[in-house]
Protein backbone atom coordinates (compact mmCIF):
# COMPACT_ATOMS: atom_id res chain seq x y z
CA UNK A 1 0.00 0.00 0.00
CA UNK A 2 1.37 3.39 -1.17
CA UNK A 3 1.90 5.81 1.47
CA UNK A 4 -0.84 7.98 0.00
CA UNK A 5 -3.07 5.38 0.00
CA UNK A 6 -2.05 4.86 4.11
CA UNK A 7 -2.94 8.45 4.80
CA UNK A 8 -6.15 8.36 3.09
CA UNK A 9 -7.02 5.14 5.33
CA UNK A 10 -6.21 7.08 8.39
CA UNK A 11 -8.06 10.35 7.69
CA UNK A 12 -11.01 7.98 6.79
CA UNK A 13 -10.84 6.52 9.98
CA UNK A 14 -10.39 9.07 12.19
CA UNK A 15 -12.70 11.13 10.34
CA UNK A 16 -15.32 8.54 10.55
CA UNK A 17 -14.29 7.93 14.62
CA UNK A 18 -14.71 11.57 15.29
CA UNK A 19 -18.27 12.44 13.15
CA UNK A 20 -19.55 9.77 15.00
CA UNK A 21 -18.26 10.49 18.50
CA UNK A 22 -19.56 14.23 17.94
CA UNK A 23 -23.14 13.14 16.69
CA UNK A 24 -23.51 10.59 20.03
CA UNK A 25 -22.52 13.28 22.14
CA UNK A 26 -25.19 16.18 20.41
CA UNK A 27 -27.63 13.33 20.68
CA UNK A 28 -27.32 12.50 24.33
CA UNK A 29 -27.23 15.86 25.59
CA UNK A 30 -30.67 16.58 25.37
CA UNK A 31 -31.89 13.29 26.72
CA UNK A 32 -29.76 14.08 29.83
CA UNK A 33 -30.57 17.29 30.47
CA UNK A 34 -34.44 16.49 30.02
CA UNK A 35 -35.25 12.59 31.48
CA UNK A 36 -38.95 12.76 31.95
CA UNK A 37 -38.95 14.30 28.64
CA UNK A 38 -37.03 11.63 27.02
CA UNK A 39 -39.41 8.96 29.02
CA UNK A 40 -42.18 10.08 26.96
CA UNK A 41 -40.05 9.98 24.11
CA UNK A 42 -39.16 6.48 24.52
CA UNK A 43 -42.99 5.61 25.60
CA UNK A 44 -44.39 6.81 22.31
CA UNK A 45 -42.22 4.13 20.58
CA UNK A 46 -44.44 2.01 22.11
CA UNK A 47 -41.63 -0.98 22.48
CA UNK A 48 -40.50 -1.33 25.56
CA UNK A 49 -42.64 -2.46 28.50
CA UNK A 50 -43.66 0.09 31.18
CA UNK A 51 -41.14 -0.78 33.47
CA UNK A 52 -38.25 -0.70 31.51
CA UNK A 53 -39.43 3.15 30.26
CA UNK A 54 -37.66 5.06 32.81
CA UNK A 55 -35.10 2.50 33.17
CA UNK A 56 -33.77 3.04 29.60
CA UNK A 57 -34.22 7.06 29.88
CA UNK A 58 -31.54 7.06 32.67
CA UNK A 59 -28.87 5.13 31.83
CA UNK A 60 -29.60 4.94 27.72
CA UNK A 61 -28.51 8.55 26.84
CA UNK A 62 -25.36 7.86 29.58
CA UNK A 63 -24.01 5.16 27.35
CA UNK A 64 -24.53 7.34 24.26
CA UNK A 65 -22.11 10.20 26.15
CA UNK A 66 -19.63 7.53 26.72
CA UNK A 67 -19.79 6.03 23.25
CA UNK A 68 -19.59 9.91 21.72
CA UNK A 69 -16.44 10.95 24.24
CA UNK A 70 -14.43 6.83 23.76
CA UNK A 71 -15.12 7.14 20.12
CA UNK A 72 -13.30 10.96 19.92
CA UNK A 73 -10.92 9.75 22.13
CA UNK A 74 -10.21 6.65 20.28
CA UNK A 75 -10.45 4.42 23.58
CA UNK A 76 -11.79 0.90 24.13
CA UNK A 77 -12.84 1.01 20.68
CA UNK A 78 -13.95 -2.71 19.83
CA UNK A 79 -16.16 -2.45 23.01
CA UNK A 80 -17.57 0.84 22.05
CA UNK A 81 -17.73 0.55 17.81
CA UNK A 82 -20.20 -3.13 18.95
CA UNK A 83 -22.47 -0.90 21.06
CA UNK A 84 -22.83 1.99 17.98
CA UNK A 85 -23.66 -0.49 15.77
CA UNK A 86 -25.92 -2.66 18.43
CA UNK A 87 -27.62 1.14 19.17
CA UNK A 88 -27.89 2.56 15.45
CA UNK A 89 -29.66 -1.25 13.93
CA UNK A 90 -31.87 -1.00 17.14
CA UNK A 91 -33.16 2.84 16.34
CA UNK A 92 -33.32 2.02 12.60
CA UNK A 93 -35.18 -1.17 13.25
CA UNK A 94 -37.45 1.12 15.81
CA UNK A 95 -38.16 3.76 13.30
CA UNK A 96 -39.22 1.27 10.79
CA UNK A 97 -41.62 -0.64 13.07
CA UNK A 98 -43.28 2.36 13.71
CA UNK A 99 -43.12 3.75 10.03
CA UNK A 100 -44.85 0.54 9.04
CA UNK A 101 -47.82 0.48 11.46
CA UNK A 102 -48.16 4.35 10.81
CA UNK A 103 -47.34 5.85 14.56
CA UNK A 104 -46.86 9.79 14.22
CA UNK A 105 -44.25 10.12 16.63
CA UNK A 106 -41.41 12.50 17.87
CA UNK A 107 -38.33 10.62 16.81
CA UNK A 108 -36.78 11.97 19.98
CA UNK A 109 -33.41 11.21 17.82
CA UNK A 110 -31.67 14.63 18.59
CA UNK A 111 -33.70 16.43 21.21
CA UNK A 112 -36.74 15.33 23.28
CA UNK A 113 -38.80 18.54 22.84
CA UNK A 114 -38.44 19.67 18.96
CA UNK A 115 -41.32 18.00 17.46
CA UNK A 116 -39.31 16.40 14.64
CA UNK A 117 -41.51 13.56 13.65
CA UNK A 118 -40.41 10.20 12.18
CA UNK A 119 -39.64 10.01 8.44
CA UNK A 120 -38.03 8.25 5.99
CA UNK A 121 -35.44 11.05 6.44
CA UNK A 122 -34.97 10.30 9.79
CA UNK A 123 -34.11 6.83 8.87
CA UNK A 124 -31.77 7.45 5.92
CA UNK A 125 -29.31 9.70 8.65
CA UNK A 126 -29.42 6.88 10.79
CA UNK A 127 -28.43 5.08 7.95
CA UNK A 128 -25.74 6.96 7.13
CA UNK A 129 -24.50 6.81 10.50
CA UNK A 130 -25.02 2.80 10.61
CA UNK A 131 -22.27 3.00 7.12
CA UNK A 132 -19.79 4.50 9.01
CA UNK A 133 -20.20 2.60 12.48
CA UNK A 134 -19.38 -0.66 9.87
CA UNK A 135 -16.85 0.83 8.33
CA UNK A 136 -15.08 1.62 12.00
CA UNK A 137 -16.25 -2.36 12.66
CA UNK A 138 -13.81 -3.29 9.81
CA UNK A 139 -10.92 -1.56 10.43
CA UNK A 140 -10.93 -1.78 14.47
CA UNK A 141 -11.38 -5.53 13.99
CA UNK A 142 -8.89 -5.55 11.28
CA UNK A 143 -10.83 -7.32 8.81
CA UNK A 144 -10.29 -4.94 6.09
CA UNK A 145 -9.07 -1.33 5.86
CA UNK A 146 -6.83 -2.10 9.37
CA UNK A 147 -4.20 -0.07 8.10
CA UNK A 148 -5.68 3.20 9.14
CA UNK A 149 -6.49 2.33 12.18
CA UNK A 150 -2.76 2.47 13.63
CA UNK B 1 0.76 -16.73 7.54
CA UNK B 2 -1.12 -13.38 6.79
CA UNK B 3 -4.62 -14.77 7.15
CA UNK B 4 -3.56 -16.37 10.56
CA UNK B 5 -2.27 -13.06 11.85
CA UNK B 6 -5.87 -11.48 10.78
CA UNK B 7 -7.70 -14.26 12.69
CA UNK B 8 -5.40 -14.31 15.75
CA UNK B 9 -5.83 -9.97 16.01
CA UNK B 10 -10.01 -10.08 15.14
CA UNK B 11 -10.54 -12.95 17.94
CA UNK B 12 -8.53 -11.08 20.36
CA UNK B 13 -10.34 -7.81 19.33
CA UNK B 14 -13.36 -10.27 19.50
CA UNK B 15 -12.75 -10.88 23.72
CA UNK B 16 -11.62 -6.70 24.08
CA UNK B 17 -15.09 -6.27 22.72
CA UNK B 18 -17.03 -8.74 24.70
CA UNK B 19 -15.55 -7.38 28.15
CA UNK B 20 -15.64 -3.43 27.11
CA UNK B 21 -18.95 -4.10 25.89
CA UNK B 22 -20.07 -5.20 29.33
CA UNK B 23 -17.97 -2.33 30.79
CA UNK B 24 -19.59 0.70 28.80
CA UNK B 25 -23.08 -0.65 30.21
CA UNK B 26 -22.54 -1.18 33.58
CA UNK B 27 -20.30 2.62 33.03
CA UNK B 28 -23.45 3.78 31.88
CA UNK B 29 -25.82 2.07 34.15
CA UNK B 30 -23.58 3.74 37.23
CA UNK B 31 -23.27 7.20 36.10
CA UNK B 32 -26.96 7.19 35.00
CA UNK B 33 -28.55 6.27 38.17
CA UNK B 34 -26.16 7.69 40.32
CA UNK B 35 -26.59 11.12 38.66
CA UNK B 36 -30.44 10.74 38.50
CA UNK B 37 -30.65 10.18 42.62
CA UNK B 38 -28.89 13.35 43.54
CA UNK B 39 -30.65 15.64 40.44
CA UNK B 40 -33.62 18.23 41.06
CA UNK B 41 -36.02 16.75 38.26
CA UNK B 42 -35.28 13.12 39.29
CA UNK B 43 -36.95 10.07 37.08
CA UNK B 44 -38.26 7.46 39.67
CA UNK B 45 -37.25 4.08 38.24
CA UNK B 46 -40.97 2.85 37.48
CA UNK B 47 -43.89 4.99 36.64
CA UNK B 48 -47.28 4.23 36.09
CA UNK B 49 -47.63 4.39 32.09
CA UNK B 50 -51.08 3.35 31.70
CA UNK B 51 -53.50 5.71 29.88
CA UNK B 52 -55.90 6.38 32.75
CA UNK B 53 -52.15 7.61 34.90
CA UNK B 54 -51.38 9.59 31.40
CA UNK B 55 -54.73 11.15 31.47
CA UNK B 56 -55.48 12.90 35.07
CA UNK B 57 -54.48 16.05 35.84
CA UNK B 58 -52.42 16.91 38.89
CA UNK B 59 -55.60 17.27 41.15
CA UNK B 60 -56.65 13.59 40.13
CA UNK B 61 -59.56 14.63 37.95
CA UNK B 62 -59.76 12.71 34.17
CA UNK B 63 -58.98 14.86 31.16
CA UNK B 64 -60.01 13.17 28.65
CA UNK B 65 -63.26 13.39 26.67
CA UNK B 66 -65.23 10.85 24.66
CA UNK B 67 -66.22 11.65 20.54
CA UNK B 68 -69.72 11.06 21.97
CA UNK B 69 -69.59 13.81 24.36
CA UNK B 70 -67.46 16.55 22.34
CA UNK B 71 -69.71 15.90 19.20
CA UNK B 72 -72.59 16.93 22.03
CA UNK B 73 -70.90 19.89 23.12
CA UNK B 74 -69.70 21.04 19.72
CA UNK B 75 -72.95 20.60 18.10
CA UNK B 76 -74.16 23.22 20.82
CA UNK B 77 -71.41 25.91 20.10
CA UNK B 78 -70.56 25.34 23.95
CA UNK B 79 -66.79 24.69 23.78
CA UNK B 80 -64.01 26.44 22.19
CA UNK B 81 -61.82 23.11 20.32
CA UNK B 82 -58.33 24.03 19.61
CA UNK B 83 -55.75 22.30 18.10
CA UNK B 84 -52.28 21.32 19.30
CA UNK B 85 -50.64 20.34 16.04
CA UNK B 86 -48.09 22.00 14.01
CA UNK B 87 -49.88 24.69 11.96
CA UNK B 88 -48.98 22.66 8.35
CA UNK B 89 -51.26 20.09 9.81
CA UNK B 90 -54.03 22.59 11.14
CA UNK B 91 -53.92 24.31 7.69
CA UNK B 92 -54.12 21.09 5.92
CA UNK B 93 -57.44 20.43 7.86
CA UNK B 94 -58.79 20.89 11.13
CA UNK B 95 -62.38 20.83 12.71
CA UNK B 96 -64.61 23.09 11.84
CA UNK B 97 -64.33 26.26 14.16
CA UNK B 98 -61.11 24.96 15.67
CA UNK B 99 -58.66 27.59 16.79
CA UNK B 100 -55.10 26.45 16.08
CA UNK B 101 -52.48 27.05 19.25
CA UNK B 102 -49.58 24.35 18.62
CA UNK B 103 -47.79 22.97 21.31
CA UNK B 104 -44.24 24.18 20.02
CA UNK B 105 -45.30 27.65 19.41
CA UNK B 106 -47.50 28.18 22.78
CA UNK B 107 -45.12 30.39 24.50
CA UNK B 108 -45.37 32.97 21.83
CA UNK B 109 -49.56 32.33 20.56
CA UNK B 110 -51.12 31.77 23.97
CA UNK B 111 -52.16 35.45 24.50
CA UNK B 112 -53.37 35.62 21.42
CA UNK B 113 -55.18 32.95 21.12
CA UNK B 114 -56.87 32.78 24.46
CA UNK B 115 -57.00 36.23 25.14
CA UNK B 116 -61.24 35.68 24.54
CA UNK B 117 -61.69 32.78 26.46
CA UNK B 118 -62.89 32.92 29.79
CA UNK B 119 -61.42 31.02 32.32
CA UNK B 120 -64.46 28.29 32.66
CA UNK B 121 -65.59 28.30 29.20
CA UNK B 122 -65.56 24.05 28.45
CA UNK B 123 -61.94 23.71 26.50
CA UNK B 124 -61.23 20.78 23.83
CA UNK B 125 -57.51 20.36 23.20
CA UNK B 126 -56.62 17.41 19.81
CA UNK B 127 -53.75 16.63 18.19
CA UNK B 128 -53.49 13.40 15.79
CA UNK B 129 -52.60 9.52 16.98
CA UNK B 130 -53.06 7.46 20.14
CA UNK B 131 -50.14 8.30 21.15
CA UNK B 132 -49.84 11.61 20.40
CA UNK B 133 -48.53 13.96 23.07
CA UNK B 134 -49.09 17.79 21.92
CA UNK B 135 -53.16 17.89 23.15
CA UNK B 136 -52.33 16.47 26.85
CA UNK B 137 -49.33 19.53 26.50
CA UNK B 138 -51.16 22.15 25.97
CA UNK B 139 -54.42 20.87 28.07
CA UNK B 140 -51.85 20.53 31.33
CA UNK B 141 -50.65 24.11 30.25
CA UNK B 142 -54.01 25.28 29.81
CA UNK B 143 -55.15 24.09 33.16
CA UNK B 144 -52.38 25.75 35.01
CA UNK B 145 -52.66 29.24 33.47
CA UNK B 146 -55.95 29.27 35.19
CA UNK B 147 -58.52 27.63 33.14
CA UNK B 148 -60.79 25.14 35.00
CA UNK B 149 -62.08 23.12 31.92
CA UNK B 150 -59.95 21.78 29.94
CA UNK B 151 -60.52 18.26 28.02
CA UNK B 152 -58.18 16.42 25.78
CA UNK B 153 -59.77 14.41 22.55
CA UNK B 154 -57.30 11.67 22.13
CA UNK B 155 -56.48 11.17 18.44
CA UNK B 156 -59.08 13.79 18.22
CA UNK B 157 -58.23 14.41 14.76
CA UNK B 158 -58.85 11.37 12.90
CA UNK B 159 -61.97 10.09 15.15
CA UNK B 160 -63.54 12.97 13.95
CA UNK B 161 -62.62 12.63 10.27
CA UNK B 162 -64.05 8.70 11.22
CA UNK B 163 -67.01 9.64 12.48
CA UNK B 164 -67.71 12.22 9.39
CA UNK B 165 -67.84 15.35 11.51
CA UNK B 166 -67.60 18.37 10.03
CA UNK B 167 -63.97 19.47 9.15
CA UNK B 168 -62.25 22.73 7.31
CA UNK B 169 -58.82 23.68 5.87
CA UNK B 170 -57.76 26.80 5.81
CA UNK B 171 -57.85 27.94 2.34
CA UNK B 172 -61.67 26.89 2.31
CA UNK B 173 -62.01 29.90 5.05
Amino acid sequence: MTKQRKNLSRFFYHGARLILGVIFIYASYDKILHPKAFAEVVYNYQILPDGLINVTAIFLPWLEILMGVFLIVGFWMPGTIIWCNILLVVYIGALCFNLARGLDVNCGCFSTTKGSSISIETILWDAAFLTLSVYLFFVVFGLKFNEGSK
Amino acid sequence: MIKNNRLKICKQKFFQAVWQCGALFFLAVFLGFSINQFRDSRLPLFDDWSMEARLMSPSGERLDITLVEAKKLFLQEAVIIIDARPNDDYEKGHIRGARSLPWHDVDQRFMEVTKDISVDTPIITYCDGETCELSHHLANFLADSGFTNVRILVNGWTKWQNADLPIEKEDAD
